[in-house]
Formats: structure tokens, C-alpha cells, sequence
């Protein structure tokens, strides 16, 4: 997995790649741990380019999301496609997470 | 009929052949997109589980995975050699918990069961089973 992030005043726009599987899943908890871990607690998780999400990828989402939490930041998603809403859905996800349309909405809710 | 089949070890850096290989059949058989990723989803799962809880520590075993295309139909099967489990049998996840007390345990089987038209588990000789069936007309 590739994962590509980018300050935004004080949001991190945080852009992973590929599939948020078993495999994806490692990076991604990782990088995302250490980003919380340095500071960042105001995270956007552009998801536009992943492919799916399985249970391993929604707990690195989860872990993130109570860390965030801890730190009374925010973690925010957005470029969720109808495809992978779907799987979100199945998981009952939907109501756990903040989805925004665009990156810019994401941003103004991750603030 | 097409069949094609991988052997993999029951390690988790083995898994990402198994998704090539479902790739590679689903770019050959025209399969669509969101069935090429249903599919990756409930091998990712199915796999991830058998590799975790099947085994005890340090043991070595093979697992095949095995796609078959028919008219209209995909089915996978998953075949190991570890401790019997029936996933069908596990118990269900609570997917109301708030996220403090939200956990993926037994979410794996839930995507497995929510994402396949049919699902199946025997224990044959000291073989577990899983068969995985999905309609291709079946519109979601």
C-alpha cells in the first residue's frame, strides 16, 4: 500500500492506496498511529483510491478512530465510493464514522 | 468450466498471491469489479482467520485456494489442514456497540456470509472446507 499525506493547516489529508486488506492494513495502522502519535490529531482519510476495505482494514480505522478520540481531535473520511460504502454499510460502520463528500467539506469537519 | 488453483503457506505474507491469482481470473473471465473485490474481501477474511486461530504456534501447513467459473457462477473454495472450525457456527458480531466498546471480532465471517450467495463448511478426512458461491446475474 502506498499512502501519500499532506498538511492542510491543521489537518493531515492522509491518502492511502490500493487495498485495505490484511496486507494494506499493516502501513496504514502504522502510519497512522505515528502521525497521532507526533501530533496530528485532526486526520482526513481520503479513500478514493482504495479498491475495499475488509475487517483488518475498518480495525486500523477503528484503532485510529479511538485514538483520535483520546486526543479530542478528529478523524474524518472522505472519496468514500458507493462501492466501498457498501462494505461500510454491511458493517454497520455508517453511524461510527464522519463521511464527507469532498475534500473540502472533510476539512472544514476535521477542523 | 475454468478452475485455477494456488497453494499457499499458512502465513500472511503468502496472501497476496492469492489476490493476483483472483485478479488475473477475474481480468481473464471478464468478472466484474465489484465482484473481483467482493472476492478479495471474503479470501482476505477467510484466510486471515484460518492463518490466525488455525494452527498452534509455529506450525506449517498449506492451504489451498481454488476458483471455479461456471455459467453464471464463481465459487471459491478454501481448503486447510488446521484445527476443525466451522465459521458458519462462530458466534455473530455486535455491530451496534458505540466505538468505544466496537470490536471486529467475528466481523470476518459477517462480510463473508453478507458478500457470497452461499456458503458452505465440511470436514472431510482432516480437511476443512469452505465453499463460497456467488451468482454473477445476482444484481446487489
Amino acid at each position: 500500500m502506498e499512502i501519500i499525506d499532506t498538511q492542510r493547516g491543521p489537518v493531515v489529508i492522509v491518502e492511502p492506496r490500493g487495498r485495505m486488506d490484511t496486507t494494506g492494513a499493516k502501513p496504514f495502522g502504522d502510519r497512522l498511529a505515528e502521525l497521532i502519535g507526533s501530533g496530528s490529531h485532526h486526520l482526513l482519510i481520503d479513500m478514493q483510491h482504495i479498491l475495499y476495505v475488509s475487517s483488518a482494514g475498518f480495525r486500523a480505522l477503528l484503532v485510529a478512530h479511538k485514538m483520535v478520540d483520546d486526543t479530542h481531535g478528529k478523524l474524518v473520511l472522505c472519496g468514500v465510493s458507493s462501492e466501498l460504502r457498501r462494505l461500510f454499510e454491511i458493517g454497520r460502520f455508517l453511524d461510527l464514522f464522519t463521511i464527507c463528500a469532498t475534500r473540502d467539506e472533510g476539512i472544514a469537519r476535521a477542523t | 468450466m475454468t478452475e485455477i488453483e494456488t497453494r499457499i503457506r499458512n502465513c500472511r505474507t503468502e496472501m497476496p498471491t492469492v489476490v493476483d491469482m483472483v485478479e488475473r481470473f477475474g481480468a481473464e473471465h471478464r468478472i466484474p469489479r465489484n465482484v473481483v473485490n467482493d472476492l478479495n474481501v471474503v479470501l482476505d477474511e477467510v484466510l486471515n482467520n484460518i492463518i490466525s486461530y488455525a494452527y498452534r504456534p509455529g506450525e506449517q501447513s498449506d492451504i489451498v485456494v481454488r476458483l471455479t467459473m461456471r455459467p453464471r457462477e464463481i465459487t471459491a473454495e478454501i481448503e486447510d489442514r488446521g484445527r476443525p472450525f466451522d465459521p458458519l457456527r462462530a458466534p455473530a458480531p455486535d455491530l451496534s456497540a458505540p466505538l468505544r466498546e466496537r470490536k471486529v471480532g467475528g466481523l470476518g465471517i459477517h462480510f463473508v456470509k453478507k458478500l457470497m450467495d452461499h456458503v458452505a463448511y465440511a470436514r472431510i478426512a482432516k480437511t476443512n472446507r469452505l465453499r463460497l458461491r456467488k451468482r454473477l446475474d445476482a444484481s446487489r
